[in-house]
């Protein structure tokens, strides 16, 4: 991985105001960070579900991200949302946890290894979203398919497409905290 | 779902990324609007506003209420970020309740003793502890729906401020129609109906904002 780890206000800043390759390099810097609390934390948790947790965590950024505010630092946001998500997200599989902001400091980041363990929760919830939604979620994401292409695929416009993505990550989490409950 | 490929859908969502302090003046200002043109039409203005504006205790109602409104509601901002409970600083909402308690007990010590009781039940005491109350529901709301669209990690705090914001900016609001002119009678009775607005919208925030 580059080093990157030293402009993440830069990248969000980017991303926030619509740069659509900031905010994966964003993304792709703070994640082994992430991951290397999520596994230090776990408890022999197993890698699969910890990578459950890891997006969920990634989800509750995306959908937050708005809350950093720009020219403030961005580690002591990402721990705090972290760590909120995480303790709930442990909590969510019967572990009661404790997570001192500390720990990220000392926490090493964690490399996905070579082939990054496949998650299963997240696959869960996008099929419970409605048909439409959950065929465009799989489309941008696991195909790398464009606006344009996925609208093509559906008979939508790619504002459509847009507006419908959106929807479907906001109705992810809405589904999770339903399923936790 | 791997997550690169969740990475991959996440970045390709550049919606919605408006800042909260625009969320939270989006719905604020159009509720107040709505409060305060409530105000007008129902109750109205108090003829004599404009003298009531250079009579030192009528102008302190207007700063203590709006001073705590607007405190908070510069609090409810800092709470929807998720490192905003280390960074909050709730002094200055007490240091607004001590000058309103010695402005108390000043008036306390200046007014007649044969005036006391008149001053204190004053001849609006029901309509102030109906309408405070009333004129809080849309700004509190406000406040409340943009911190659900926040990130707090105080759910109890944040709705704590939400109602003491909006409750003070309404009580300020109030303020317009209102002739009690004396700190004996808008201390405790403004107090009481802000008191009651934000217990409710602790009580709420609790469990409205978690997420």
């Amino acid at each position: 991985m580059e080093r990157q780890s030293d402009d993440w206000e830069q990248l969000l800043t980017a991303a926030n105001a619509g740069d659509s390759r900031a905010y994966t390099r964003f993304l792709h810097a703070v994640s082994p960070v992430l991951r290397g609390v999520i596994r230090a934390k776990s408890g022999g948790l197993g890698e699969a579900s910890c990578e459950d947790v890891m997006q969920e965590v990634l989800l509750a950024i995306h959908l937050k991200r708005h809350t950093w505010q720009a020219g403030l630092p961005v580690r002591p946001w990402l721990y705090a949302i972290t760590r909120y998500k995480v303790i709930d997200a442990f909590r969510a599989r019967g572990r009661r946890i404790d997570l001192p902001i500390e720990d990220f400091v000392d926490s090493l980041a964690a490399d996905p290894g070579p082939d990054p363990t496949e998650a299963a929760d997240m696959a869960k919830m996008i099929g419970m979203l409605e048909g439409r939604s959950a065929e465009i979620v799989r489309k941008i994401g696991m195909e790398g398919a464009s606006f344009a292409e996925t609208g093509k695929a559906l008979d939508m416009t790619e504002g459509a497409v847009r507006v419908a993505l959106h929807r479907a990550l906001k109705n992810l989490a809405a589904l999770r905290e339903r399923h936790v409950k | 779902m791997k997550t690169e490929d969740l990475i991959r859908a996440l970045a390709a969502d550049t919606q919605d990324t408006r800042p909260m302090v625009s969320r939270m003046l989006m719905v604020l200002v159009p509720a107040m609007a709505v409060s305060l043109a409530a105000l007008w039409l129902v109750l109205g203005f108090r003829a004599d506003l404009a003298e009531a504006l250079r009579i030192p205790n009528s102008v302190a109602r207007f700063a203590l209420t709006g001073t705590l409104g607007l405190l908070s509601a510069r609090l409810a901002l800092v709470l929807a970020r998720p490192e905003g409970r280390d960074e909050v600083r709730l002094w200055p909402l007490f240091a607004v309740a001590a000058a309103a308690l010695a402005l108390l007990g000043w008036a306390y010590v200046t007014t007649p003793a044969d005036g006391l009781e008149m001053a204190v039940v004053g001849k609006t005491l029901t309509t102030c502890l109906v309408t405070i109350p009333l004129l809080s529901i849309l700004p509190v709301t406000a406040i409340m729906w943009a911190l659900r669209q926040g990130a707090t990690t105080a759910p109890v705090l944040a709705g704590f401020v939400a109602g003491l914001g909006g409750a003070g900016l309404s009580a300020a609001i109030y303020a317009l129609h209102c002739t009690e002119d004396s700190p004996l009678f808008y201390v405790p009775w403004y107090g009481l109906g802000i008191a009651g607005v934000t217990l409710v919208s602790t009580v709420i925030g609790s469990r409205l904002l978690r997420w």
